[in-house]
């Protein structure tokens, strides 16, 4: 809303200025009923950056940091016991070969010995025509 | 740095429109004084009273307006009369050079102190202030469109009173 002549003029018109010695009565009056505010107020803003981010809730900080610090330590008890397992695996135990043995033999026996087991086929390099076939071979003759 | 600075700072910053809104309003020097006066002493308790405040001078002039209401409110009708009494007396304006100018300043100051509160507080932030309406609305704790009521409302009777004197300066 464009203001029209009338409130131009209006506001043209310049509102008395504040009496100069109010300054310093309203301001002594106000700094002596209450002086120790406004030092906190100074102190508070000679705090440092870093305060001024933790200070809203220090103890939701403190309480994060240490939630971190659990889990880096869950973390570690965690690796500790793959390793261990992976340096066992690296050097088998004896009794663990033996054990073993034992374990393949009972097993080839309830299967049948490898002689009545089929041989793995071999590969053949010639083409599929230079195989003799026996069925052929047989109505041929 | 003093220990005063902050207070000086906003005093500087601030107290001539707080003044002019609050004597506008109240229509009584002393009354003015004292609640500027009291804001301070508030500031001066509560320095962190501003740092939630988006806009310091909208923020200042929410709270003497409201300290000028409960001033009001605490006043009972008999010192009301009073206070119309010293409508007149209290000038508005700083004093023109011209006669004619001074005229209307006089005339502008009475015709503003005849109008209720509410769209004496809205012409002002309006007029002087330049405020928008959501800023009025927001200072004033009313919305919007209310603000811009009141000051159509407003103008349309300064300008029904003080057309004569308007159309011979012009």
């Amino acid at each position: 809303m464009r203001p029209d002549e009338f409130e131009q003029r209006l506001q043209r018109q310049p509102l008395r200025a504040i009496p100069a010695g109010w300054r310093r009565e309203i301001l002594g009056n106000a700094e002596a009923a209450c002086p120790g505010a406004l030092r906190h107020k100074q102190r508070a803003a000679r705090v440092p950056w870093w305060r001024e981010l933790l200070w809203p809730c220090p103890q939701a900080w403190a309480g994060l940091a240490a939630v971190w610090v659990v889990i880096l330590a869950f973390n570690l008890a965690l690796r500790e016991p793959a390793h261990v397992t992976k340096t066992s695996n690296a050097v088998p135990a004896p009794q663990i070969l033996i054990a073993l043995r034992e374990h393949r033999r009972l097993l080839a026996e309830l299967v049948g010995s490898p002689t009545d087991l089929e041989p793995p086929k071999r590969f053949d390099a010639r083409r599929r025509g230079e195989i003799s076939n026996p069925t052929l071979t047989v109505r041929l003759a | 740095m003093a220990p005063h600075d902050f207070l000086a700072r906003v005093y500087d910053e601030h107290a001539q429109a707080l003044f002019a809104f609050l004597l506008n309003l109240t229509r009584n020097e002393s009354d003015t004084q004292d609640i500027l006066q009291e804001l301070f002493v508030r500031l001066a308790r509560r320095p962190a009273l501003l740092d939630s405040a988006r806009d310091e001078r909208a923020f200042l002039l929410r709270l003497v307006h409201n300290l000028a209401i409960d001033l009001m409110r605490r006043r009972g009708t008999r010192q009301r009369h009073q206070e119309h009494w010293a409508i007149e007396a209290t000038p508005l304006f700083a004093a023109a050079a011209f006669p004619d100018e001074q005229s209307f300043r006089e005339a502008l100051g009475e015709a503003l102190g005849e109008l209720p509160p509410e769209q004496r507080a809205v012409v002002h932030l309006k007029l002087w202030e330049g405020l928008t309406f959501e800023a009025i609305a927001e200072a004033l704790d009313i919305p919007p469109n209310t603000a811009a009521s009141r000051y159509r409302y407003g103008l349309d009777k300064l300008r029904q009173r003080l057309r004569p004197l308007y159309e011979e300066i012009k």
